[in-house]
């Protein structure tokens, strides 16, 4: 099995009030990794309040990211769920799965993220995601092509 | 024959366009069709050399009005089914 989302990168059944509250969370194990700054949290929040709720890429599922930029140190994926959905005012609301990209540059994540891609592409996969009740099996699930 | 090139759009060419990219390159290999496929970010797509552009509904009004290709809207990233039909009914137009 290849990792392609960290253990301490994963957090399940977050409490967010709000759409900003669950991208901070999502966030948040890349600043505690090192992986990002602060900065980058806030050009994520501010990314949807300019061009609109186009990280919900499907029903329940945000991808938030931002450009490649210097408040990103390493490449990195996190991946939260939350108690309780939350809206993004997107036709895919409500989302209670979001995962954070952080990229250092446009082209040395992609095969990461095609291979990401390609498990939440399965009929059903954002639910058995959202369904998880442990790190361990969000873990097992995100990185696990074969189960999924 | 030039192949159609498809330009997938999000926000900042490397998040979702990836992803959307890589749905579009699957669909051609089952159904043994060929396009070039790029990925762009909606700042900088209208200036992009392509024959159709796919984004996604919330982006597509911030370029509609001003594309000079058609413009065709992804409502569900994670849909390989939505990709397919509009992936073969553009080719099908490109090809007439």
């Amino acid at each position: 099995m290849e990792e392609l989302v960290k253990k301490d990168n994963i957090k399940v059944g977050l409490e967010a009030s709000d759409w900003k509250e669950a991208i901070k969370l999502a966030g948040e194990p890349l600043i505690a990794s090192g992986d990002i700054k602060k900065q980058y949290i806030d050009d994520m929040i501010r990314s949807v309040e300019e061009l609109g709720p186009y990280i919900v890429l499907t029903k329940g599922f945000a991808l938030a990211h931002s450009a490649p930029c210097p408040a990103v140190i390493r490449s990195s994926v996190s991946l939260i769920t939350l108690k309780e959905a939350v809206n993004f005012g997107s036709s895919n609301d409500p989302v209670n799965v979001v995962m954070c990209l952080a990229c250092v540059d446009k082209v040395s994540h992609i095969e990461t993220l095609q291979k990401i891609a390609r498990v939440l592409m399965r009929k059903g996969s954002i639910e058995r995601l959202a369904e998880s009740k442990t790190v361990e099996e969000l873990y097992q699930r995100i990185n696990n092509a074969e189960e999924v | 024959m030039a192949l159609p090139k498809i330009q997938c759009v999000c926000g900042f060419g490397c998040g979702s366009s990836l992803m959307l990219r890589m749905a579009i390159d699957d669909v051609l290999k089952k159904n043994g069709l060929e396009a070039d496929t790029l990925v762009g970010d909606v700042g900088t797509c209208l200036s992009n050399p392509c024959d159709v552009i796919f984004i996604s509904r919330d982006l597509a009004e911030r370029i509609a009005d001003r594309a000079e290709m058609p413009v065709v809207i992804i409502e569900n990233f994670m849909d390989n089914a939505e990709i397919e039909e509009k992936v073969l009914a553009y080719l099908n137009e490109f090809n007439k």
